[in-house]
């Protein structure tokens, strides 16, 4: 029981109190785990993934993380915030949200930074983030002037940079260049073979199979349809064609039209 | 004709996107303080102290030949931090001394400031007397503005705007207010950007020509949307913020280191000064 990280009991949660994003989601997420959430756009994944960071709260229900349950009080404290801030750490889905600072240097700085790690440990740790992620030459620029796959990178290296236990990764590879989508996936996956817990909210089926050993599949009732091993999730074609995560492809091959499915279960070499 | 009436049609249109085209090129104006040069390799700090010193000189010296001086030295900066001059004149001689003399205009005249008279001329049965006091005192006026304002520019040109914000640490301005105004400035781009796409996204479905009221509407809808967009933006990077350990006190990286050329050239600057300063009085 004591490797269980995240609890999340029968969450209800509405956005202005009349638009439901979730309800009565259920999860148990215990250390090391590599988790996904799929499920089409608007049915609540993201919102999870903010409710597990204590951005928000449940209208109704409980999530429990590490052992306390997560409370919009208890993160008014800054000892409390700190801790839990240091052990679980977001990359959002837009970077350009994430990345506030004047320069790359001070977006992966910034989260050390808060925790009061001293500056010359906050510079080291910067370096090797940059080289991890291969952005050491972006160090010194602006954040609006690099590509969405550089930007990504600086994202995620802001998060690595706190070196937190659990990583929420909202949607990491939506609109980028397969290269890019390579070395994210490489690196979701070491980081949990290095131990980290990696909970992913995706549409994109053709990477589950590298970096989720678990998958929660949410319906358009914005609660979990299914979850499971992803293997078995992603052989279940009719639930995913039901919940808008397999479509039918049409296209032409030397003038013959060739209709087929897309399918999930090759993972990216 | 039709023309004319196109160009009129287009005037909000046109503004808004030079409005917008400018905005992103001062965004992105770092051109200059990312070159090698003298300036660029100062410490902000310093650099921004001693140009402080150097506004206060050209605000308090009365010889407009002590405050051409002033202008030649920013002059041979620009030179030795690899600003082009041609630009650099353009840019600061050509607008600000002219309305400076518009300004001044009328205390050429005796009936404003009386002395001794240079030139007299008669328009249209009127007297019109320059005097050398009067004349005199525009010269100072005109230079000590486009000194105090080319020194304004050379110290933007050539420091990123980032570390100039975060030189408002030195006077005391909170580290809030600090990262607030960097953040306005960060995001400036983007929502440039996204005006410029919402016009792009108009143009391609009601094309050039539109009505005038119609483009007041466009404008309206714009700025409704912008606004709905920059609210939930900001809210999304709060929780951002919060997610990476904001408690409400930022704590920002400081990346200032003082060299022994800094304190060199902090100490050149006293001295240019305190030179100027003592040549005034005597």
């Amino acid at each position: 029981m004591s490797d269980i990280i995240f609890e999340v009991k029968d969450v209800h949660y509405s956005y202005l109190g009349k638009f439901p994003a979730l309800c009565g989601i259920d999860m148990t997420i215990r250390s090391g785990e590599k988790i996904a959430v799929i499920g089409a756009n608007g049915t609540g994944k993201s919102t999870l993934l903010q409710l597990l960071d204590g951005l928000i709260f449940p209208d109704h229900g409980q999530v429990i993380a590490f052992g306390e349950r997560l409370l919009e009080h208890s993160q008014d404290n800054e000892k409390a915030a700190h801790r839990f801030r240091q052990r679980v750490g977001l990359v959002f889905q837009n970077a350009d949200i994430q990345l506030f600072c004047p320069s790359v240097r001070e977006d992966i700085a910034f989260g050390p930074l808060q925790f009061g790690i001293a500056e010359e440990e906050v510079k080291k740790r910067t370096q090797e983030v940059a080289q991890i992620l291969d952005i050491q030459h972006l160090l010194d620029r602006v954040p609006h002037q690099l590509s969405i796959g550089e930007k990504r990178r600086v994202a995620i290296a802001s998060v690595l940079a706190i070196d937190p236990d659990v990583y929420l990764f909202d949607e990491p590879t939506a609109g980028l260049d397969p290269l890019t989508v390579r070395h994210i996936i490489d690196f979701i996956v070491n980081a949990n073979q290095q131990g980290k817990t990696i909970i992913t909210a995706t549409h994109d089926l053709h990477i589950i199979g590298e970096i989720a050993d678990t998958v929660y599949v949410f319906g358009r009732n914005k609660s979990i349809v299914r979850g499971g091993s992803s293997e078995s999730v992603l052989n279940d074609r009719a639930l995913l064609e039901s919940n808008n995560l397999l479509h039918i492809h049409q296209h032409c091959h030397e003038n013959r039209e060739h209709v087929h499915q897309h399918l999930p279960l090759e993972p990216h070499n | 004709m039709s023309s004319t009436l196109h160009k009129r049609r287009d005037f909000i249109e046109r503004s808004i996107l030079s409005a917008l085209a400018f905005l992103k090129e001062a965004t992105l104006s770092e051109e200059y303080a990312n070159r090698k040069g003298f300036l660029q390799s100062l410490d902000p700090r310093f650099k921004t102290i001693s140009f402080l010193a150097f506004l206060v000189t050209a605000v308090s010296l009365k010889s407009a030949a002590l405050i051409g001086t002033l202008y030649g030295f920013c002059l041979i900066l620009a030179f030795f931090s690899n600003i082009p001059i041609r630009n650099f004149l353009l840019r600061t001689l050509l607008f600000i001394p002219l309305f400076s003399l518009c300004i001044v205009l009328p205390t050429l005249f005796s009936i404003v400031t009386p002395g001794e008279p240079v030139w007299s001329f008669r328009v249209l049965g009127i007297n019109g007397i320059i005097t050398r006091p009067g004349m005199d005192g525009a010269i100072l006026f005109v230079v000590r503005i486009a000194t105090s304002v080319s020194l304004v520019v050379l110290l933007s040109l050539t420091t990123q705007h980032s570390e100039l914000l975060k030189v408002l640490r030195l006077f005391g301005v909170p580290q809030v207010f600090v990262l607030t105004v960097s953040m306005c400035y960060r995001y400036l781009y983007l929502f440039a950007t996204m005006v410029e796409n919402i016009f792009t996204a108009v143009k391609s479905r009601v094309g050039v020509v539109s009505h005038q009221r119609h483009g007041q509407n466009v404008v309206a809808w714009n700025i409704a949307n912008t606004w709905n967009r920059t609210t939930q933006m900001s809210e999304e990077i709060y929780m951002a913020m919060l997610s990476r350990g904001y408690t409400g006190e930022p704590r920002l990286l400081s990346k200032f280191y003082a060299m022994p050329k800094d304190w060199i050239w902090l100490l050149c600057a006293v001295i240019i000064c305190a030179g100027l300063f003592y040549r005034g009085h005597t």
